[in-house]
C-alpha cells in the first residue's frame, strides 16, 4: 500500500480517539462538519515570535485572514498579540468585530473604494498595491477630510545581477523599478498618507527568490529614507509553508511510483491514471507534478528562520542581520504556516462498493485536491466489526459531478470503512476548509465549530458562538 | 602535438588502470575512463562540441547559443560559442554549486535561473524546465540555437564514435566485462554502451544515479532520469544509486591514493563500481576487466564538498576569536547605557566604531562614528589591538549583542576602556537620541 500518513498533533489525535465525541458532534450538526482549533493558532503564533527573537527582531506576526473566514480563529487571535491581514472589506469588517484594532490591520491586495474608505475611516495601514490605488485613497482621504493613513508600498518584479533570478509574474504590487514615481506621489500627498514601510509577497517556496526580493526591499527602504522619509518596516508577505505528512519516504516513494504509472510501467495509482502533471510521451516523462510539495522539512517558523539566515545575494551578509543593522521592524502574513494543526473536517460514510467511498461531503468542502495537497484521511470506524484492511480507496464526494472526487488519488487506510463510519480530514484549517465551500446543489456547507480547552476540560460551541473568554477563565 | 583550434584537442582520453592495492579486486582489471582530460574539463566536451558544430557552421551573427544546463555542458558550450563570436546562455533551475556559477559567469555566460514551485497551487503550471525555457525563449523572440542535449541524438552519437571506441582500442580491440557510468543525460553512458556491446554483447553496463532526496552535480536522481529523453532503461543491466557521501568518498580515493583528480561522479562512478564488483569478485574464475568514466574535475566542487565534508578543510583556531570567549567573559563584557555613552566616550573625544554593514552605517548613525562592519573588525583582531589603548571606545551594532561580544574580547586583549552600547543603535534611536546621515 502506498499511504501518505498526515502528520497529525497530540490535539488532533485526542480528538480522533474520541469517536463517541466525534459521532456526537456529527449526529447533531451533520456532515460535512468542520471543526477549528482556536488555541493552537495562538502556540503558532508564539512559535514565530521565537523565530523573531532568535533574530533579535521586532515587528508584527499579521495573520493572512483568507486562508480560513472562522470568527473563532480570529477572535482568538485579537485576544493575543498577533495581528491580521486583510484583504477584502468583509474580511476588514470582521476582524474589526473580532476585537482588532486598527493598529494591529494591514489591508493587502488590490482594494475597490468601499474597502479603502473603510480603511482610511478605522485607520489600518493600507498596503498599496498600485500607484493607481494610492492616489485613490489619498482621494478618499482628502474628499472625506480623514485622518493621515498609514501606508506600505507592496512591490514586486525584482531584479537581481550577475545570475539572473527569474521569478513567476506578479499581477501584484508596483514594479520595484517604479518605486520613484510612487514616492513622488506620496511626496505630494503627504497630508493624506503617510508611509510606514514596504512590502512583498512572493506564491513560491523558493528561498532565493524571497532573497532577491528581500534584499530589493532593504534598498527600496533606503531609498525612502534618502527622501527624507521613515519607514518603519519590511513585509514579507507570507508563503512560509505548512508539512503536511508525518513520514518524508512514503512521500519519495508515491511521488516515485506516480512517474511509473504515468510510463505505464505499474497500475495506477489515481482515478483514470491522472498524472497530476505528469505525462508520457515517447517513454520519458515530461511536464511537472502540480502538487503541493505534502512533506517539507522545513516549515512555518523554521522555514523564516532560514531566509533571515540566507546570506544577500549582494551584500553577502544574512537577510535578518541586514534587516537589523538597519533597524528595519520585520512584518509577515502568514496564512497557511499560523493555521498548522487548527482544524480538521468530518465526514460520513455512505456506501462502499469494492474500491469506492460515497461520503456526505464534497470536494469544496475539503479543498485539498484544488489546492494540490495530498494526504489519507483517518478513519474513525464503528465500533465491533472486524474488517479486511489495510486497502486502497477513492472518495465519491456528494455532488453529482463527475470531477466530484474528494482526491483523485487513490488513499490508504487501516480497514475498510462501512455506511455510518467517519472520515476525518486532518490539517486542513489552512484553505483547505471553506475557501471553495458552496452551496451548489443545495447541499448543505460545512457548519463550523470550535473546540478549545477551558477549566481543564475540552469545550466545543459554534463557531459564530465563539469568544476568547471562558468561564472560570478570568477568576485568578 | 600541434592543432589549429582547441576543439581538436577534444576526445583521445586516457584509460588508465586503477592500482589493485587501492580497489582490492582479485580477479578484475579496473581502468578509468579520464574523460577530465578533455581541454574544457569533461565528458560534456565531445557532446558539446558534436550538437554545437552543424548549428554553428549556419549560425546568424548574433544568434545565442542556449541549453538547459547547470555545468559542464554549459561551460563547453559557453567557450565552444565564444569562439565563435557568439553569445551563450544557459536556463536551469539545478545550479546549485557557486563555483559554477561564477565560472560560467566569467567566461561570458548568461545565466538564468528558473523560479520555485508555487505556495498556492497552480494545477494549470506543469510545464517541465524544458517547456518553459522553450516558452521563454518564444516570447523573446529568434535567434536561438538550441543544442536540447535530453533529446539531441548527437548527444549519444559523439560517443558512439569517440568514447566507446577508444575504450575498446586501448584494451587491446576488445569490450571490458563491465562498464559503469553515472548518467546526466544519459549520453556518454548510451553511446559507449551500444559501441561495446557491438564488441561484446555480453558486456555488463551498470547506470549510476543520485538517491532521490540526495543531490550530486551533474547527474539525475533515480526518479528524474525518467525524464530524460536519452534515457531508455533497455540499455542498463542495472540501474543503481550512489549517494553524495559514497561520491566524496570515491573521490578522496582517487584524489589521495591514484593522483586521479576527479569530481564527486568520477568519485560515484569509483564507488558504484566498487560496489558491484566486490560483490561478484570472488566467484570470478578468470581474468575480467571493467572501465568507468571520471567524468570531470575536483576544482569547481570545493564548497560542494566543504559543505559535506567540513572536516577535511579543517584549520587551526585562529587568535582573538569571539568564539573563544567564555561565558565569564560574555558575562563581564563592560556596557555602557546611553548617557552614560554619551558622558564617558562622546563627550570625552573617544572612538565610537558602528559594526552594522555599510550600507546600514550611511543610512543613519551616530554622529561622529565610524563604520568597521563586523566582519572587516574581526579579521583587524586576528592580528591584534587596531586602537590605541588611551583612547576610549564605543562599540555599536543593532541590540548591543554583538557589540558586547567584542568588547569582551578587547579587554582580554588589553584594551582598558572599551564598552558596548547597551540595546545598541536601536536603543539609541528608540530613546530619541541623535542620528544623521552625512
Ligand atoms: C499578500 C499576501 N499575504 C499573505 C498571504 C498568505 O500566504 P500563506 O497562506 O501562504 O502564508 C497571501 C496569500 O495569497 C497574500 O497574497
Ligand atoms: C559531472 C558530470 N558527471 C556525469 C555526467 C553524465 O554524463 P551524461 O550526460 O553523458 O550522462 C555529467 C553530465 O552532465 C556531468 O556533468
Amino acid at each position: 500500500m502506498l499511504g501518505l500518513t498526515p502528520r497529525i498533533d497530540p490535539t488532533i489525535q485526542s480528538l480522533l480517539d474520541d469517536r463517541d465525541y466525534l459521532a456526537e458532534l456529527l449526529d447533531a450538526l451533520g456532515s460535512p462538519l468542520a471543526l477549528v482549533l482556536p488555541q493552537r493558532a495562538t502556540e503558532n503564533v508564539a512559535a514565530f515570535r521565537a523565530t523573531f527573537r532568535r533574530h533579535h527582531l521586532s515587528g508584527r506576526v499579521h495573520f493572512a485572514h483568507k486562508a480560513n473566514r472562522s470568527s473563532a480563529l480570529l477572535r482568538e487571535l485579537a485576544a493575543g498579540e498577533a495581528g491580521v491581514d486583510v484583504a477584502s472589506l468583509g474580511e476588514l469588517q470582521h476582524a474589526l468585530s473580532a476585537g482588532f484594532t486598527a493598529d494591529r490591520i494591514v489591508a493587502t491586495g488590490p482594494k475597490n473604494r468601499e474597502f479603502l474608505w473603510l480603511a482610511a475611516r478605522t485607520g489600518v495601514t493600507v498596503s498599496a498595491d498600485s500607484a493607481d490605488e494610492l492616489a485613490e485613497l489619498a482621494g478618499i482621504v482628502s474628499a472625506h477630510r480623514l485622518p493621515r493613513v498609514p501606508v506600505t508600498l507592496r512591490l514586486s518584479g525584482f531584479a537581481s545581477s550577475g545570475v539572473r533570478q527569474l521569478t513567476r509574474r506578479s499581477r501584484f504590487g508596483t514594479p520595484a523599478g517604479e518605486l520613484a514615481g510612487l514616492l513622488d506621489l506620496l511626496a505630494g500627498r503627504a497630508d493624506q498618507v503617510h508611509l510606514t514601510g514596504v512590502a512583498y509577497h512572493l506564491d513560491t517556496t523558493a528561498l532565493p527568490e524571497k532573497a532577491v526580493a528581500m534584499e530589493n526591499c532593504l534598498a527600496a527602504l533606503d531609498e525612502c529614507r534618502a527622501r527624507g522619509l521613515r519607514p518603519r518596516s519590511l513585509d514579507i508577505g507570507g508563503g512560509f509553508g505548512v508539512n503536511y505528512l508525518a513520514d518524508g519516504a512514503e512521500w519519495e516513494r508515491w511521488t516515485t511510483e506516480l512517474g511509473q504509472a504515468v510510463l505505464g510501467r505499474r497500475p495506477p495509482l489515481t482515478w483514470d491514471g491522472h498524472g497530476y502533471g505528469l505525462r508520457a510521451e515517447g517513454g520519458t516523462l515530461r511536464g511537472s507534478l502540480a502538487l503541493y510539495p505534502a512533506y517539507r522539512p522545513v516549515t512555518g517558523p523554521a522555514y523564516l528562520d532560514q531566509l533571515l539566515g540566507t546570506p544577500a545575494p549582494q551584500l553577502g551578509r544574512p537577510l535578518g542581520e541586514l534587516l537589523l543593522d538597519h533597524m528595519y521592524d520585520l512584518d509577515v502574513e502568514p496564512g497557511r504556516a499560523l493555521l498548522d494543526q487548527c482544524g480538521l473536517v468530518l465526514a460520513r460514510v455512505l456506501a462502499v462498493s469494492g474500491d469506492r467511498v460515497r461520503l456526505d461531503v464534497n470536494a469544496r468542502d475539503v479543498s485539498l485536491e484544488e489546492h494540490g495537497v495530498l494526504m489519507d484521511p483517518v478513519i474513525v470506524p464503528r465500533p465491533g466489526d472486524r474488517r479486511t484492511g489495510p486497502a486502497g480507496f477513492y472518495l465519491l464526494g456528494n455532488l453529482c459531478l463527475e470531477t466530484d472526487l474528494i482526491t483523485r488519488r487513490k488513499v490508504c487506510l487501516p480497514v475498510e470503512p462501512r455506511p455510518g463510519d467517519l472520515l476525518a480530514f486532518v490539517n486542513t484549517a489552512g484553505y483547505h476548509m471553506d475557501f471553495n465551500a458552496t452551496h451548489a446543489m443545495h447541499q448543505p456547507v460545512a457548519r463550523k465549530v470550535a473546540v478549545y480547552r477551558s477549566g481543564g476540560a475540552r469545550r466545543w460551541c459554534l463557531d459564530e458562538q465563539y469568544w476568547p473568554v471562558h468561564s472560570g477563565q478570568d477568576t485568578p | 602535438m600541434r592543432h589549429d583550434d582547441i576543439t581538436e584537442a577534444i576526445g583521445n582520453t586516457p584509460l588508465v588502470r586503477i592500482d589493485p592495492a587501492v580497489h582490492g579486486l582479485a580477479n578484475i582489471d579496473l581502468y578509468a575512463k579520464l574523460e577530465l582530460l578533455n581541454p574544457f574539463g569533461s565528458v560534456k566536451d565531445r557532446a558539446a562540441w558534436h550538437m554545437a558544430r552543424p548549428l554553428l557552421e549556419r549560425a546568424a551573427p548574433g544568434d545565442t547559443v542556449v541549453e538547459l544546463s547547470s555545468g559542464n555542458t554549459a561551460k563547453a558550450l559557453a567557450l565552444l560559442a565564444g569562439m565563435h563570436g557568439l553569445p551563450f546562455k544557459s536556463v536551469t533551475n539545478r545550479m546549485k554549486v557557486p563555483e559554477i556559477k561564477e565560472l560560467l559567469l566569467l567566461l561570458g555566460a548568461e545565466i538564468d535561473e528558473l523560479p520555485g514551485g508555487s505556495e498556492c497551487l497552480d494545477p494549470a503550471d506543469t510545464d517541465d524546465p524544458l517547456t518553459r525555457m522553450h516558452r521563454q525563449l518564444a516570447a523573446e523572440g529568434g535567434g536561438y540555437l538550441h543544442t536540447d542535449q535530453y533529446f539531441n541524438q548527437r548527444n549519444v552519437d559523439a560517443h558512439v564514435h569517440g568514447t566507446g571506441p577508444e575504450i575498446v582500442k586501448d584494451l587491446g580491440g576488445r569490450a571490458p566485462d563491465y562498464f559503469v557510468a553515472c548518467v546526466g543525460t544519459a549520453g556518454s553512458s548510451t553511446g559507449v554502451a551500444r559501441v561495446l556491446r557491438q564488441h561484446n554483447p555480453d558486456v555488463e553496463v551498470i547506470g549510476l544515479v543520485a538517491a532521490k532526496s540526495d543531490f550530486i552535480p551533474g547527474i539525475r536522481t533515480i526518479d528524474e532520469v525518467h525524464e530524460v529523453g536519452l534515457f531508455d532503461p533497455g540499455v542498463y543491466d542495472a540501474l543503481e544509486t550512489v549517494t553524495a557521501d559514497q561520491a566524496i568518498d570515491g573521490l578522496l580515493t582517487l584524489v589521495r591514493r591514484c593522483g586521479i583528480l576527479t569530481g564527486p561522479t568520477g568519485g560515484g562512478a569509483f564507488a558504484g563500481a566498487l560496489r558491484h564488483l566486490r560483490a561478484v569478485d570472488a566467484s570470478l574464475t578468470g581474468r575480467r576487466s571493467a572501465v568507468f568514466i571520471v567524468c570531470d574535475r575536483l576544482e569547481s566542487y570545493l564548497s560542494y564538498v566543504r559543505d559535506r565534508r567540513p572536516e577535511l578543510f579543517g584549520r587551526p583556531p585562529r587568535r582573538n576569536s569571539v568564539r573563544t570567549l567564555t561565558e565569564a567573559e560574555l558575562g563581564a563584557a563592560p556596557v555602557l547605557g546611553i548617557a552614560a555613552a554619551q558622558r564617558h566616550v562622546l563627550d570625552a573625544g573617544g572612538l565610537v566604531v558602528d559594526l552594522r554593514n555599510p550600507y546600514a552605517y550611511q543610512a543613519l548613525h551616530i554622529a561622529g562614528s565610524i563604520n568597521i562592519a563586523d566582519e572587516v573588525f574581526a579579521e583587524l583582531l586576528h592580528a591584534g589591538l587596531p586602537v590605541s589603548r588611551g583612547r576610549p571606545l564605543l562599540l555599536v551594532c543593532p541590540v548591543g549583542e554583538k557589540s558586547a561580544r567584542y568588547a569582551a574580547l578587547l579587554r582580554r586583549m588589553g584594551h582598558p576602556d572599551v564598552h558596548s552600547l547597551a540595546g545598541g543603535i536601536i536603543a539609541w534611536r528608540d530613546a530619541g537620541a541623535e542620528l544623521v546621515r552625512d
